[in-house]
C-alpha cells in the first residue's frame, strides 16, 4: 500500500492547509493584527514626543531673545532698582505691623478714646451743623459787642450765645443716645466705664473751637507720649526709600517706552505690508488713502537705536549711586531708631525679624546696586543665564505690560510639595491596607476593602475637586481655627484652598495605585518564606516585618514611585484645590508651609493653554513645562522598572 | 531515587545500622490518640482516628500514596494547619512531651519553637547564610553577637554545611546549590534546638547525590533530635528510619519497625504498597 501511494502522496500530507488571501494566511493575519496594535502604542508614544518637542523646542531661542530685549531696553536695569525697593517694602511692612501691634498693646485704650471721639465729632458736626453754626455766629456777635463795649448789646449777645449754647447742648443730648458704641469704637478697647465717662465728658466738648474734652486731650497726649518715638522711627523707615522709588518710577516709564518702540520696530515690516495689502482691497478712496498714509508713516529701521535711547540710563547711574548710598545711611539710621524693647511681644518678634533680615537685605541691596552700575545694554545675554531663568526662575509672570517671566521654580515647587504630601499620607495607608488584606484579613474583608479601594479609583478627579473645595477645604479651615489646635504649624490657615488640601485629595487618588501594586508585590513573595518563618516559631507580625516586607521591598518601592508618577501628573484636583497662587511657598513657615496656596506644573498648563496665542512664547513655555512633566513621568516609570528588576528574587 | 524499587531491600543491618527495636524501647515523645482532622469544617475527615506513638531520638518515617494524609498528620504536629482557616481537628489528641498541644493555653508559636520543620522545597530566606540560620534566634530576641555566632556555627556544623560555607556566611543563601540550600534549611530549623524536627519530603527536589548527603545528615541528627520524615521514596525510608508508619486514605494501616514493614508486614495493603504492586 505504501509503495503504491508513492512519495508525492506522502509529501501532500504535510502541506499547509489554511486558506490564504493575498498570500496572507489566517495565522499571519492574526499575528499582524496583534503586532499592529503593539506597534501603534509605540507610534503614539513617538508621536507625543515629536509633537511636544516640536512645540517646545523653539522656546529657548525665543526666550533668550526676549531676555536680550529685556536687557537692551533697560528693563533689567530698572528691575534691579525695583528689587531694591521691594526688599525695602518687605521690611517696611514688618515695621508697620510691629508699630500697630505696639500701638494696640500699650496705647490701645488711648487710641480707642481718640478714635471714638473722632467718630463722635463726625456724627455731631454732621447732625448738629446748624446748631454749631448758630453758636459760632452768636459767639462772634458777642465778641463784636464786647469790642464795641455796648453793655446792652453785650447782654443781648450773651443771651443769644447762651441760647445757642443751650440749643447745641440739647442737640448733643439728643445725639448721644444715638451713638452706637460698636460703630464708634472700632477697636473695641473701651470698657463700659470708659464709654460712660467719654459720653459724660462730651459736655466739655467745644465744637466751635474744636476743643475736645479733657479726657480725650489726655488720651491724645498719652498716645503721643507713648508712640512718638516709634512713630518717628516708622516714618523715617518708610520715607527712607522715597528718592530711590522716585528715580525708579521715572526710569521705569522710559524703559517701558523703549521696549514698546523696539517691539513695534520688530513688527514694523509686517504691519506695513498688512496696511498696504489692506489699502489695495479698500473700497472707499479715503479709506485707502488713510491706510496708505499710515503705511507711509511706518519707518522700517534696520536696527533699533538702543544705545541712543538708553543713554538716559547711563546718565542716571551716578544719580542712583548717590541715592542708594543715601538710602543706606537713612536705612541704618531708621533701623537704629526702632525701639529695642517694645511692650508688645508681637512687635518685639516683628522687629527682631527686621533686624535679623537687615544684613541680608543690605547685602542684596548692594548686589543690586552693583548690578545697576554694571548694566550695559549691549552685553550679550548668557545662554546659561537664560536657561537658568527658566529652570530656576522664581517668577512666572505672564500677560504683563512690563516683562513676562517664565520661571519654572514656583510651579515645580508646588507640584513637588503637593506630591510629597500626597505620598507621605498615601504610602503608610496603602501599605498598611495591603499588608492587612494580604496577610490578616478574612476573605470577606479582603473583598470589601478591595472593592472600596477600586471605587475610590473610579471617582472622577473633578468630583474629588468639588469635594476638596466644598467639604475638605471648609473642614480643614474650621479645624485650623479651633483654639487648642493653634500650636499646629500653619494653623489657623489663611486659605481654604492650599497645598495640604490638594495633597490630601491626591493621596486619596494615589492609594488605589500604591495599594494594588503593594499587594501584588506581597503576593509575589513565595508562600514558602512565610511558612518557613512561622514554622520557626515567628509570630505573624515578626514574619511580616522580618521576612515578607524585606522580600517585597522592591515591589513596594516601585509601587511608591508609580504612585508618585500618578500624583505629579494629576491635573484637575490641583487646579481646583491648590489655590493657584504662582509663588514659591514661604519655607520660613517650616511645616506650616503646607497651608499656603500654590500652583502646579499640570495646573498651569490646563489653566493657561486655552488663553494664549498658538506659537507665542507663552504657548511654547507651557509646552516646555509639559515636556518636563513628561520627562519626569518617564524617568519615574523607568526607575520603577529598574528597581523591580534589580531586586527581583531569583 | 524517586522510582519505587520493585524489590524492596531490608534496612541495612551492618555495623552502621541504627538500633532497630521491635517496639519503641526509648521513651515516647509524641503520642497521637484517635486523631481526626478535617480541611472543610469537619464535613469530611482527611485523617480518621490515627493513633501512634513516636519514640524519642529516632527517625520515624511516614509513607503512603499521595493524598493518604501523611503530610497532613505531620503538619498537625506543629500546628501548621492552624494557618488554614477551614481546617480543624475533629477528634482525638496529640501530646508532645506529655502536653496536649491543642489545649487552650498552648501557644502554637511556642510549640513551633520546639517542633521545627523542613519543607519539601528548600526555602531559605532571601537573606545571607548567616541571617538565615540566626533567624530563629533573632525572633526569640537573642541579640548577643557571641551567642548568635556560636549557635550559627553549631547548627551549620551539625547540618554538615560549615566547611562549605564558613568563608561566605555573609553571601546570599540563594547562591547555594539546591542540596546546600536544603541543608541550610535544616540548619535553620535546628539552630533553635528544637526537640523534634519534622521533615516533609525533604529530598524530593534534590538529585541523588544531594539526597544521599541529606540522608546521612538525618542519620546523624537523630542522636540529638527526634525526626519525623514524610517520604515517597521507600528506599529512603528503609535507609534512614527506625520505625515506619504506612497510611492509606486517611487511616494508619500499619506502624512498626522499618524492617518489619518492608520485609514482613502484617497487612496485605502494606505489602502491596511496599512491593510496588499497589493498585
Amino acid at each position: 500500500m505504501a509503495a503504491m501511494r508513492g512519495p508525492q502522496v506522502m509529501a501532500k500530507r504535510f502541506q499547509k492547509r489554511d486558506k490564504r488571501f493575498l498570500g496572507i494566511g489566517a495565522q499571519g493575519a492574526i499575528k499582524g493584527f496583534f503586532g499592529g496594535n503593539a506597534l501603534l502604542s509605540i507610534a503614539i508614544l513617538l508621536l507625543i514626543c515629536v509633537f511636544l518637542g516640536k512645540e517646545a523646542v523653539f522656546f529657548f531661542p525665543k526666550h533668550h531673545e526676549e531676555l536680550e530685549l529685556y536687557r537692551e531696553s533697560g528693563q533689567e536695569y530698572v528691575d534691579s532698582m525695583k528689587r531694591q525697593v521691594e526688599g525695602h517694602a518687605e521690611l517696611n511692612g514688618l515695621v508697620a505691623q510691629a508699630y500697630y501691634a505696639e500701638l494696640d498693646e500699650i496705647a490701645g485704650k488711648e487710641r480707642s478714646i481718640v478714635e471714638a471721639f473722632g467718630a463722635i465729632v463726625d456724627t455731631g458736626e454732621d447732625l448738629g451743623e446748624d446748631e454749631i453754626d448758630d453758636w459760632a455766629d452768636a459767639r462772634d456777635d458777642l465778641e463784636d459787642a464786647r469790642d464795641d463795649g455796648d453793655a446792652a448789646a453785650i447782654a443781648t449777645a450773651q443771651q443769644a450765645e447762651a441760647q445757642a449754647r443751650a440749643a447745641w447742648a440739647a442737640k448733643l443730648g439728643a445725639i448721644t443716645p444715638e451713638l452706637r458704641r460698636g460703630e464708634v469704637d472700632s477697636y473695641g478697647r473701651l470698657t463700659d466705664a470708659d464709654w460712660e465717662q467719654l459720653l459724660a465728658s462730651l459736655g466739655e466738648w467745644d465744637p466751635v473751637e474744636e476743643e475736645p474734652p479733657a479726657m480725650v486731650e489726655e488720651a491724645e497726649a498719652a498716645l503721643k507720649r507713648k508712640m512718638t518715638s516709634f512713630g518717628d522711627a516708622r516714618d523715617a523707615f518708610a520715607t527712607a526709600v522715597s528718592d530711590l522709588r522716585q528715580l525708579k518710577e521715572r526710569l521705569r516709564g522710559i524703559a517701558m517706552d523703549v521696549k514698546d518702540e523696539a517691539v513695534a520696530d520688530q513688527t514694523a515690516a509686517a504691519r506695513k505690508a498688512a496696511l498696504l495689502a489692506g489699502a489695495e482691497k479698500a473700497v472707499q478712496a479715503e479709506d485707502r488713502q488713510r491706510r496708505l498714509d499710515e503705511a507711509a508713516a511706518i519707518v522700517i529701521r534696520e536696527k533699533f537705536p538702543f544705545a541712543e535711547r538708553t543713554a538716559v540710563f547711563y546718565e542716571s547711574k551716578p544719580e542712583h549711586a548717590k541715592v542708594a548710598e543715601e538710602y543706606l545711611v537713612k536705612f541704618d539710621a531708621a533701623l537704629a531708631l526702632l525701639p529695642v524693647a517694645p511692650g508688645s511681644p508681637e512687635a518685639m518678634a516683628k522687629l527682631e525679624t527686621v533686624r535679623e533680615k537687615a544684613p541680608d537685605f543690605r547685602s542684596d541691596f548692594q548686589r543690586y546696586s552693583a548690578a545697576v552700575q554694571e548694566w550695559t545694554h549691549d552685553k550679550p545675554y548668557g545662554w546659561f543665564k537664560s536657561l537658568g531663568k527658566f529652570f530656576f526662575g522664581k517668577d512666572w509672570v505672564t500677560n504683563s505690560s512690563w516683562h513676562d517671566f517664565y520661571g519654572l521654580l514656583p510651579l515645580f515647587t508646588g507640584s513637588l510639595l503637593i506630591s510629597l504630601i500626597a505620598l507621605a499620607v498615601a504610602v503608610p495607608f496603602s501599605m498598611g491596607a495591603a499588608i492587612y488584606v494580604n496577610q490578616l484579613a478574612h476573605p470577606w474583608e479582603q473583598h470589601i476593602i478591595k472593592l472600596a479601594i477600586e471605587f475610590v479609583q473610579a471617582i472622577p478627579s473633578v468630583v474629588l475637586g468639588f469635594f476638596g473645595i466644598m467639604v475638605l477645604g471648609t473642614f480643614l479651615r474650621d479645624l485650623s481655627q479651633v483654639e487648642w489646635l493653634s500650636w499646629v504649624p500653619g494653623f489657623p490657615m489663611q486659605e481654604r484652598l492650599n497645598i495640604l488640601n490638594a495633597g490630601l485629595l491626591l493621596a486619596l487618588m494615589a492609594v488605589p495605585t500604591i495599594f494594588t501594586l503593594c499587594e501584588d508585590a506581597l503576593n509575589n513573595v513565595p508562600k514558602a518564606f512565610t511558612e518557613a518563618s512561622l514554622a520557626l516559631g515567628a509570630s505573624k507580625l515578626q514574619t511580616i516585618l522580618r521576612v515578607l516586607l524585606p522580600a517585597a521591598i522592591s515591589g513596594i518601592l516601585a509601587a511608591v514611585l508609580l504612585g508618585f508618577g500618578r500624583v505629579i501628573g494629576e491635573t484637575m484636583v490641583v487646579l481646583l484645590v491648590a489655590g493657584n497662587k504662582i509663588a514659591i511657598p514661604d519655607f520660613a513657615a517650616g511645616i506650616g508651609v503646607v497651608t499656603q496656596p500654590a500652583h502646579t506644573m499640570t495646573g498651569i498648563i490646563a489653566q493657561e493653554t486655552g488663553e494664549v496665542d498658538p506659537g507665542s512664547l507663552h504657548w511654547r513655555a507651557l509646552f516646555m513645562v509639559g515636556l518636563i512633566l513628561f520627562a519626569i513621568s518617564l524617568f519615574i516609570n523607568w526607575t520603577a522598572q529598574k528597581i523591580i528588576h534589580r531586586f527581583r528574587i531569583a | 531515587m524517586n522510582d519505587i524499587d520493585l524489590d524492596p531491600v531490608p534496612a541495612a543491618t551492618g555495623d552502621d545500622a541504627i538500633p532497630v527495636p521491635d517496639e519503641p524501647a526509648s521513651e515516647t515523645i509524641i503520642e497521637i490518640e484517635n486523631l481526626g482532622f478535617s480541611y472543610d469544617h469537619g464535613k469530611t475527615e482527611t485523617l480518621q482516628g490515627i493513633s501512634l506513638e513516636i519514640p524519642k531520638n529516632m527517625v520515624t518515617a511516614f509513607i503512603g500514596p499521595s493524598g493518604c494524609g501523611k503530610s497532613t498528620l505531620l503538619r498537625c504536629l506543629n500546628r501548621m494547619n492552624d494557618l488554614i482557616d477551614t481546617a480543624k481537628v475533629t477528634r482525638g489528641t496529640i501530646k508532645i512531651l506529655g502536653q496536649d498541644i491543642h489545649a487552650p493555653d498552648v501557644d502554637a508559636i511556642e510549640l513551633r519553637k520546639h517542633v521545627g520543620m523542613v519543607f519539601q522545597k528548600y526555602n531559605p530566606f532571601p537573606k545571607s547564610i548567616y541571617e538565615n540560620v540566626a533567624y530563629g534566634l533573632r525572633i526569640q530576641g537573642v541579640q548577643k553577637k557571641s551567642t548568635l555566632n556560636e549557635a550559627v556555627e553549631r547548627a551549620l556544623v551539625q547540618s554538615a554545611l560549615w566547611e562549605e560555607v564558613k568563608d561566605r556566611l555573609a553571601d546570599s543563601a540563594l547562591g547555594l546549590s539546591g542540596g546546600q540550600q536544603q541543608r541550610l534549611c535544616i540548619a535553620r530549623a535546628i539552630a533553635v534546638q528544637p526537640q523534634i524536627v519534622l521533615m516533609d519530603e525533604p529530598c524530593s527536589a534534590l538529585d541523588p547525590i544531594a539526597t544521599a548527603r541529606i540522608e546521612d545528615l538525618i542519620t546523624e541528627l537523630c542522636e540529638n533530635y527526634t525526626i519525623v520524615i514524610v517520604t515517597h521514596n521507600m528506599q529512603q525510608a528503609t535507609r534512614v528510619s527506625a520505625r515506619t508508619a504506612f497510611f492509606y486514605l486517611g487511616e494508619l494501616i500499619e506502624y512498626a519497625a522499618t524492617d518489619k514493614i518492608f520485609v514482613k508486614p502484617d497487612k496485605k495493603q502494606t505489602e502491596d504498597y511496599v512491593s510496588g504492586r499497589f493498585g
